[in-house]
């Protein structure tokens, strides 16, 4: 009986939790790729020289694993304010997410880089690469292409940890869902829809991953 | 200094619920997920698609989207509770899906060809679960499970947004009241750092036990 009013109702919320949905997205992709570039940044300090370098990255990569994504995105909003800098949401977001993966990324990669051969590099130096053209020309994509699945596991990772991001002040997937259900008064199913918009998502994301996988494992 | 000992007593009380929410979740959720896996691997073809829509849903959501649909969405369903509660019973079925996957992880290490053995020397099915399978699966299931628990100390941090006092609420209750931003929110940090890495101790130091467990001589 009804049936064809919950449809009403579910197609009435679709625009604003696409919207909110879009958000998520285009905000976790964001973070994934500075996070990347951190990540980088992040592995070539720890894999360097330098004992203060080496340390500083371990205890950034510590510091952001061990503690909860919550935490780490009210400290990017609410201490710049300590300072005098208010920084809008969406951007406070952006940081901490992007640190986040950052220290999760520069883990994966690491692994993906002490994978390659120390030939490539040696070789790379007898032809006058500099250091960062062997990086980036040479060992990134190499690294890229061995570890996309993790990537992409991280990737997932991030879009389902940006739900959180609806506590500062973020318009995204969750927070429409929050804004749905308290004017709607139908809680039950404006969040199980919100939920199935992250399911799509991440199922997404995970098929192309063994899509990947399997185009990889056809090639050897 | 003076407000900074005052958060004292206010954060070890909030260390503890969330200890509390957190390690109780955790529990209940390797419990369930054990019992999970070997209930999928006795009824294999009746439980296999329950158990992997079961693991996908969980998987595939975030945990803050699974609490607001325990907490604000059961009670249309007649089913209220409080926001402590729903934190436990919504953290343990999250849970209980990873820890699920983590010991169908651990069987899948166990050579097959074990198990074939045991068979062809007439060990049931329960004793060889419990003599032959069992020491196995947790040996290499330990370090994984121990990440999953500082995985689920992490996610608790989540209840903070439907109230429960907990690490992250109190700070943010503390921020609010006294407009310090950088106190609360550095000793938050560090608490949640302090128990993860306890927790990741701990789990060292078992697995480094682990092979003293097995030998049997």
């Amino acid at each position: 009986m009804n049936t064809p009013d919950l449809l009403t109702r579910c197609l009435g919320y679709l625009p604003q939790l696409l919207a909110g949905a879009l958000t998520t997205l285009w905000l976790s992709a964001v973070a994934v790729l500075c996070g990347f570039f951190a990540g980088v940044f992040i592995y070539t300090m720890s894999a360097s020289d330098s004992a203060l370098l080496s340390r500083a990255a371990r205890v950034y990569v510590s510091v952001f694993r061990g503690t909860p994504v919550l935490a780490q995105l009210l400290v990017f909003y609410y201490v710049p304010s300590a300072i005098g800098l208010t920084l809008p949401g969406v951007v406070a977001a952006a940081v901490g997410l992007s640190l986040n993966t950052a220290a999760y990324q520069s883990q994966i990669l690491g692994a993906g880089f002490r994978s390659i051969p120390r030939g490539q590099i040696e070789a790379a130096r007898t032809f006058n690469l500099t250091r960062r053209q062997t990086l980036w020309r040479i060992e990134v994509p190499q690294v890229v292409a061995v570890t996309l699945p993790a990537l992409v596991s991280e990737m997932i990772d991030i879009v389902k940890a940006s739900a959180v991001i609806s506590v500062i002040a973020v318009t995204d997937l969750m927070r429409v869902g929050q804004q749905l259900s308290s004017s709607s008064y139908r809680p039950l199913e404006v969040y199980t829809l919100a939920a199935c918009f992250y399911l799509a998502i991440t199922t997404l994301l995970s098929l192309a991953a063994h899509g990947y996988e399997r185009r990889l494992a056809k090639r050897i | 200094m003076n407000a900074f000992l005052s958060m004292v007593p206010r954060f070890a009380d909030a260390m503890l619920v969330t200890l509390e929410v957190s390690l109780l979740a955790a529990f209940l959720g390797m419990i369930g997920g054990f019992a999970l896996n070997a209930l999928r691997m006795r009824f294999s073809k009746a439980l296999a698609i329950p158990y992997r829509t079961y693991v996908w849903l969980v998987r595939g959501m975030p945990y803050l989207s699974q609490l607001v649909i325990v907490y604000f969405g059961l009670p249309v369903l007649g089913l209220t509770m409080t926001a402590a509660q729903a934190t436990i019973v919504s953290l343990s079925i999250y849970a209980a899906a990873y820890f699920a996957e983590i010991f169908r992880a651990g069987w899948a290490s166990i050579p097959h060809g074990q198990i074939e053995a045991a068979r062809a020397f007439g060990i049931g099915r329960r004793a060889a679960f419990r003599a032959i399978e069992l020491p196995q699966a947790l040996a290499f299931a330990v370090p994984l499970l121990a990440n999953q628990v500082i995985l689920v100390i992490k996610e608790s941090a989540v209840a903070s947004i439907i109230t429960v006092p907990e690490l992250t609420m109190t700070a943010s209750d503390i921020v609010a009241s006294t407009y310090t931003y950088i106190g609360p929110y550095a000793m938050l940090i560090v608490c949640y750092w302090l128990l993860t890495q306890a927790v990741a101790l701990i789990a060292a130091r078992a697995s480094a036990l682990i092979p003293f467990l097995q030998k049997t001589s």
